[in-house]
């Protein structure tokens, strides 16, 4: 609540903050000249979340956002470790990308229509679609959240979350017992402690608080998503060039899934005479090359850093501790709704 | 048989032990122990209720799946290693599953035409080729390879069947079947009738 209230008074500023964006926009609009001639791209990053973003023991920066960021670096130098990573805060986030210290902020934010009329940044694509979902206990054999009528549902005081739940119970004619808690830890606690039935939040946060449990793997959580948290990329507005080659950077690792090239197949893909094949390779089209880069940008990411389901699984998938089925995320074909235009 | 089932249970009893002494809690999924075969069919071995019990990420969920299947359809996606019983309003039961081998792979739409329970197995002559210790004809069972239910895939060889060997299922070793642990068989048979559709997806080729 105070936090709104905060926001409000600092929408005016922030929106000043824009317009001097703008205006210095005419002269540092040519983004990807100016990450040419530093010979690095600069990344806002979350300094610390699992599967997300953040710093091996070595300090090497690995995640979902993490390699988002790698693979433009790879499209631009082809190399993906030509990223100077910038831990920024949930309150720093923003402002940092507008004072364009950084060329683009990957760091699990939502896209809202606020963030982009009143903050100037765009945001390009939804990298990971995210929303709230529910944790139950396994054994309940529990198929849908329309059977969780009747439940002590454990979520944390004063965010949207609990108001999202409010909406939905109600929505669905089902009774339920608020258990509200002043943390996320809290709530984690009090789940596992037996005083609800559920917990909910952001589901990409319930695949990470499920292994603060006794026994993670007793516990299921349920397909149902009751709220939109499309997480992606933000930039500056005002920077056509840089936009394309964000989005195209995303596409790219779809498309890639789609026509089954993976950072293991690339040399094979390269001699294929599938006509969607040879122009994601950059062998007919010449695509590349008009949006400032080489030709060969495609073959560049997929081979530094690899497709969409690659980077999905190798970070946060079913195959890692966090265990996020890919879900709403998987590709169109597949059962999801992540689509990317075609390459043409 | 039943000794040697014995045996298998208390080894594996005894590594859980070390296991969980040695401070590992969810065991995560590092493939099959060597004494857990892979590479052919163990005909007359009987799993154990602790080895048909998958790691978290092969066991029976519901999630979101769009399709435009209608409800009741079964969507096999052979290179997740899922089964997905389609449910309608964007979600589905996904079950693990082991797939065909590498050459034994196929795709498309087909139909279920028959069900039985603790079917009998006579192995094709291919079978018989390639793993001539194979038995010609084995009577329904525990220690039936073709496991606890089947249901037969439509003007095809094919079928989704049970196993004895739930290790096997998240790899690709059957012979273009589709298996699953003995009670997920057990608990799909239960869902889908004679006549459901089923379709094999593969993943795309360069």
């Amino acid at each position: 609540m105070s936090i709104s209230v905060r926001l409000s008074k600092l929408v005016p500023i922030l929106a000043m903050g824009a317009i001097i964006a703008f205006t210095c926009g005419a002269a540092t609009a040519q983004t990807l000249a100016t990450v040419k001639s530093r010979g690095t791209l600069t990344c806002g990053v979350g300094p610390g979340v699992v599967g997300f973003s953040a710093p091996s023991p070595s300090g090497r920066w690995t995640g979902f956002d993490v390699d988002f960021c790698r693979a433009l670096a790879a499209a631009i130098f082809d190399d993906a470790d030509k990223v100077t990573f910038v831990p920024l805060s949930a309150a720093d986030r923003f402002r940092a990308l507008q004072a364009g210290e950084i060329d683009i902020l990957s760091r699990n934010s939502t896209w809202t229509m606020g963030r982009e009329v009143e903050l100037g940044l765009t945001f390009p694509v939804v990298t990971f679609y995210d929303g709230q979902g529910f944790m139950v206990q396994r054994a309940r054999k529990l198929e849908t959240a329309l059977d969780l009528g009747g439940s002590k549902v454990c979520a944390q005081s004063g965010t949207t979350t609990a108001l999202n739940v409010a909406d939905y119970f109600n929505a669905n004619g089902m009774k339920y017992e608020p258990v509200l808690t002043a943390s996320a830890d809290e709530t984690v606690r009090a789940y596992d402690g037996g005083q609800c039935d559920t917990m909910t939040t952001d589901a990409s946060a319930l695949h990470s608080e499920r292994l603060k449990l006794a026994r993670p793997d007793d516990h299921v959580i349920l397909p149902d998503i009751i709220s939109k948290e499309p997480l992606g990329p933000a930039i500056r507005q005002g920077d056509a060039q840089w936009f394309n080659i964000v989005k195209w950077t995303h596409f790219a690792m779809l498309d890639a899934e789609e026509l089954g090239v993976s950072s293991k197949t690339v040399d094979e893909a390269l001699a294929s005479q599938k006509p969607d094949v040879r122009r994601l390779m950059g062998r007919d089209g010449g695509y590349g090359e008009k949006m400032g880069l080489t030709n060969d940008w495609a073959v560049r990411i997929i081979r530094r850093v690899g497709n969409y389901a690659e980077v999905y699984e190798r970070n946060v998938g079913t195959k890692t501790r966090l265990g996020i089925p890919r879900g709403i995320n998987q590709l169109w074909t597949a059962g999801g709704i992540q689509y990317a235009p075609p390459i043409r | 048989m039943k000794m040697r089932a014995a045996i298998v249970t208390l080894l594996f009893a005894g590594m859980n032990l070390l296991a969980v002494a040695g401070g590992v809690q969810a065991q995560a999924w590092s493939g099959p122990r060597p004494d857990q075969n892979l590479a052919g069919d163990q005909p007359g071995y009987e799993p154990s209720a602790q080895e048909e019990e998958l790691p978290a990420e092969f066991r029976t969920q519901p999630v979101f799946f769009r399709t435009t299947e209608p409800p009741g359809t079964i969507v096999v996606n052979t290179s997740e290693r899922f089964l997905y019983l389609v449910q309608g309003n964007n979600r589905a039961l996904r079950y693990g599953i082991g797939v065909g081998r590498e050459g034994f792979q196929w795709s498309g739409l087909k139909r279920i035409d028959r069900k039985a329970e603790w079917p009998d197995w006579t192995p094709p002559p291919e079978m018989i080729e390639r793993q001539p210790y194979l038995p010609r004809f084995m009577a329904g069972g525990a220690g039936n390879p073709m496991g606890a239910r089947a249901l037969y895939i439509q003007g095809t060889v094919y079928r989704i069947h049970g196993t004895n060997q739930p290790w096997t299922i998240g790899s690709a070793v059957s012979s273009g079947c589709f298996r699953l642990t003995n009670p997920d068989v057990t608990d799909l048979y239960e869902r889908v009738p004679v006549g459901t559709r089923v379709v094999v997806l593969q993943p795309p080729k360069l």
